[in-house]
């Protein structure tokens, strides 16, 4: 099949036509989805109305509102599952494909997030391919969220001015800079355009992202994918793969007015697309597990500043006491070391900089260099303004850091994430009216 | 190169780890001392041990959780923190005859029992400890010794300009700091100006060994290299005269052994160390060498039950050295570029399966 013809089976087929895949059918299906969600998974009605509601314990069959006026996937609860698509447009596409391809990527998320298939799955054609690929057939929502993003390089260069998005960037959406220590893998960097996918269900995920790449066939390509996973119960902080409670000093998702001053762009935002947006930071962190394995306790627990156990920082006694920075030990010395990480990267020591950190595990098989175990955290990190939050305690942290002994940055990107988006709207429309 | 402090070590058990306690691989004869920490201190208010090795096993029904500190006046010898009610928190000192402290609660709280420690090993062993600690200390310096010699060679060719010779010089200069490059970290911002690679310091900043080698092989030029070697030089002067005062321990020495089996697995065999001249392997054999010195100055504290970790460790340092065999050419090796996947894969994996049990060795030699 030429490239020709391929573009003319997709104009007519489904999956790559925003006016094939019905946006009606959709809209109603969507409606219904609540209710779809709690029957498919064969468990009475329990729905929720509000992310916010959701529990720690997030039952799999939580359905997560994808409309609202901020995209979900950032301040709701973590899900014990994620996966991060990173996106490429291709040399072909223009501003109308770009525009298009945002509308039914929106049409097909709600769906899925609402418990519904893209399209339909064993009732079409049985000369075609279903529409849907069906692994998620009889599966709740799993509080699916299906988050989008814009990397800068959508906005600049010979692609933005293809789409005609040169004058769209957003000052804060900028280029990270080089970190000392950064050892960053094109391969596992950077996109066009990045999809964040998170469910309790790992199959949910891999259907929504499996969907998604596929109806961006002609469009785009898939830079990367990138799996991660936190604890199946989310009653306490989650422990990363060094043992230790991760995210204990986040902000508050549960206070609009912490998301307000740390998370979301604000209504002056001079891009108007922008607004009640945010902005994610996406570091691979490999940590080099079996060095770590190997280190003294002690060592450990100075490296980080918190004890292993309780997560309570050093110098203090439970979990979520302040960090007591200014706390000497016996021997006169900072109970919480000059170079620990938590120390280091404490709002306090950086000029009040805070972000909502949404990390996860990963695990990909073995080093193929070292037979070394390939595995570490995503870090995820939602904020209004990169240069004086990630970039600042990044800065921070580099070159510094006791951490950096046992780990290493192997990849980053960075997106603006466009605010909420409405029933019957696309993420793509406020950035390309 | 790497970055954090590798030499720290406190006394510091826990409360959830059983596995933890610096005692814990040592045998039955290690005395215990068990203390309650209740809403009133400590129970018993006036403890006795004999010198030597002592686990402690704290205790408690409170639940604010509170701590016990054995403490020598204002200095704290050994604590466990954040106690949960049922749980027996436990670590390990080796005391020596005296009057100490011991605070039950939380860090705020009075002091409120005391510790007699009267007569029994405690020479001994603090003999045995310094004996390992100077065996040390001995081959740390002799290195800093070579290495000012093989620096100061290097330098002199780089401050002639002579590219090849320098070239020649620059894994052998280096090898006698890979043998004790965990000295050389506890000392701040010591090991970054010998050993930063480029990227690990802001490019203003960058000095040392790395620096000259990316002009030596990307460049090929030295012009403005001469100021860095004289620097290079003088820091490696300072790390020996730093060597000759730091305060070591046998625990932190041991440490330090890992540590640099560490660096091997983490930065050599991946070829980022030297990535412009591709002599990693000169380094790995380096890092295994003092890594083995490290081990044999502290193996006589390591009690005569735990012969089967020490030969697994003596057999392990035989097949890291081993493992270079098929990669020696003339005097070194071949550069990493010659490598392959396979290659890097059983060099790395040879390392980690002596790593593990070496990581063992730390926590047996502070009560042997």
């Amino acid at each position: 099949m030429t490239d020709e013809s391929d573009r003319a089976a997709a104009q007519s087929g489904d999956p790559h036509d925003p006016a094939a895949i019905s946006r009606r059918r959709f809209l109603s299906t969507v409606g219904a989805g609540v209710g779809a969600a709690a029957t498919i998974g064969g468990i009475s009605g329990y729905a929720l109305a509000s992310e916010r509601e959701a529990t720690a314990t997030a039952p799999i069959s939580t359905t997560v509102p994808f409309f609202g006026p901020h995209q979900a996937g950032v301040t709701t609860p973590a899900q014990a599952h994620m996966a991060f698509v990173s996106f490429d447009v291709m040399p072909t596409a223009d501003r109308g494909e770009v525009e298009a391809l945002l509308a039914t990527w929106t049409t097909a998320a709600a769906a899925m997030c609402a418990g519904e298939p893209v399209g339909t799955t064993d009732e079409g054609a049985r000369l075609a391919p279903p529409e849907d690929t069906g692994e998620a057939v009889g599966l709740p929502a799993a509080a699916l969220t299906v988050t989008f993003g814009m990397g800068p390089s959508l906005f600049t260069g010979e692609l933005g001015r293809r789409l005609g998005l040169q004058d769209r960037r957003p000052g804060s959406l900028i280029d990270l800079p080089p970190f000392p220590g950064d050892v960053l893998d094109p391969r596992r960097s950077d996109g066009d355009l990045g999809i964040q996918v998170c469910a309790e269900d790992p199959q949910v995920v891999m259907h929504a992202v499996r969907n998604l790449v596929r109806i961006g066939r002609g469009t785009v390509l898939a830079r990367w994918i990138q799996q991660g996973f936190i604890p199946a119960t989310h009653d306490e902080t989650p422990r990363n793969l060094m043992g230790f409670k991760d995210g204990t000093n986040n902000p508050d998702i549960a206070s609009d007015a912490a998301m307000d001053a740390a998370v979301w762009v604000p209504q002056e935002e001079r891009q108007a697309w922008m607004r009640g947006g945010t902005y994610l930071v996406f570091r691979r962190i490999r940590i080099l597990v079996e060095f770590w394995d190997r280190t003294i306790l002690d060592e450990q627990e100075r490296t980080i500043g918190r004890h292993k156990g309780s997560g309570a920082p050093m110098g203090a006694a439970a979990e979520f006491d302040p960090l007591p920075l200014e706390a000497k030990d016996a021997d006169g010395e900072p109970a919480i070391p000059i170079d620990a990480h938590v120390r280091l990267a404490a709002p306090a020591m950086n000029r009040g900089a805070t972000m909502l950190r949404r990390g996860y595990s990963f695990a990909d098989g073995l080093d193929p260099v070292t037979g070394e175990i390939d595995a570490g955290l995503l870090f995820l990190a939602f904020q209004q303004h990169p240069e004086t939050q990630f970039v600042r305690v990044q800065n921070a942290l580099a070159g510094v850091d006791a951490l950096n002994e046992y780990i290493k940055h192997v990849g980053s990107a960075i997106f603006a994430v466009p605010g909420g988006i409405a029933p019957g709207a696309s993420v793509g429309d406020a950035l390309f009216a | 190169m790497a970055v954090a402090g590798a030499l720290i070590l406190s006394a510091c058990g826990s409360n959830d780890d059983p596995q933890a306690g610096e005692g814990e691989n040592a045998d039955e004869q290690i005395q215990v001392v068990a203390v309650q920490l209740t809403d009133q201190g400590c129970s018993p208010t006036t403890a006795e041990a004999a010198a030597g090795p002592t686990t402690f096993e704290a205790t408690t029904d409170r639940t604010d959780e509170p701590e016990l500190e054995i403490l020598d006046g204002d200095l704290l010898l050994g604590e466990v923190a954040n106690l949960a009610p049922g749980l027996t928190g436990t670590f390990s000192l080796t005391l020596e005859p005296g009057e100490y402290q011991m605070r039950c609660g939380r860090h705020s709280d009075p002091v409120t029992g005391t510790l007699t420690v009267t007569g029994g090993v405690g020479a001994d062993t603090s003999e045995a400890a310094d004996a390992a600690v100077e065996t040390y200390r001995t081959f740390a310096l002799g290195q800093t010794k070579i290495l000012i010699a093989r620096t100061q060679e290097f330098a002199d060719a780089v401050l002639a300009g002579d590219i090849a010779e320098a070239k020649d010089l620059f894994a052998y200069a280096r090898e006698p700091y890979e043998r004790i490059e965990p000295i050389a970290e506890a000392f701040g911002d010591l090991d970054p100006a010998i050993d930063a690679r480029e990227g690990d310091v802001p490019e203003a900043k960058w000095t040392g060994f790395h620096r000259i080698e990316k002009a030596l092989w990307v460049d090929e030029d030295l012009t403005g290299m001469a100021p860095v070697a004289k620097k290079l030089v003088a820091d490696v002067r300072l790390l020996q005269e730093l060597t000759r005062q730091v305060d070591l321990e046998p625990a932190q020495v041991a440490n330090g052994a890992s540590e640099l089996l560490g660096e091997v697995a983490n930065s050599k065999i991946t070829g980022e160390e030297d990535r412009y001249s591709h002599t990693d392997l000169w380094d790995f054999e380096a890092n295994v060498e003092g890594s083995k010195a490290a081990f044999d100055a502290v193996k006589p504290l390591i009690p005569a039950d735990q012969a089967a970790l020490v030969a697994e460790i003596e057999a392990g340092f035989v097949d890291a050295v081993a493992v270079l065999d098929p990669y020696r050419k003339g005097d070194g090796f071949v550069l990493y570029t010659d490598l392959t996947e396979q290659d890097t894969t059983s060099l790395a994996q040879t390392i980690d399966t002596l790593a593990e049990p070496l990581s063992q060795v730390a926590a047996i030699v502070v009560a042997p």
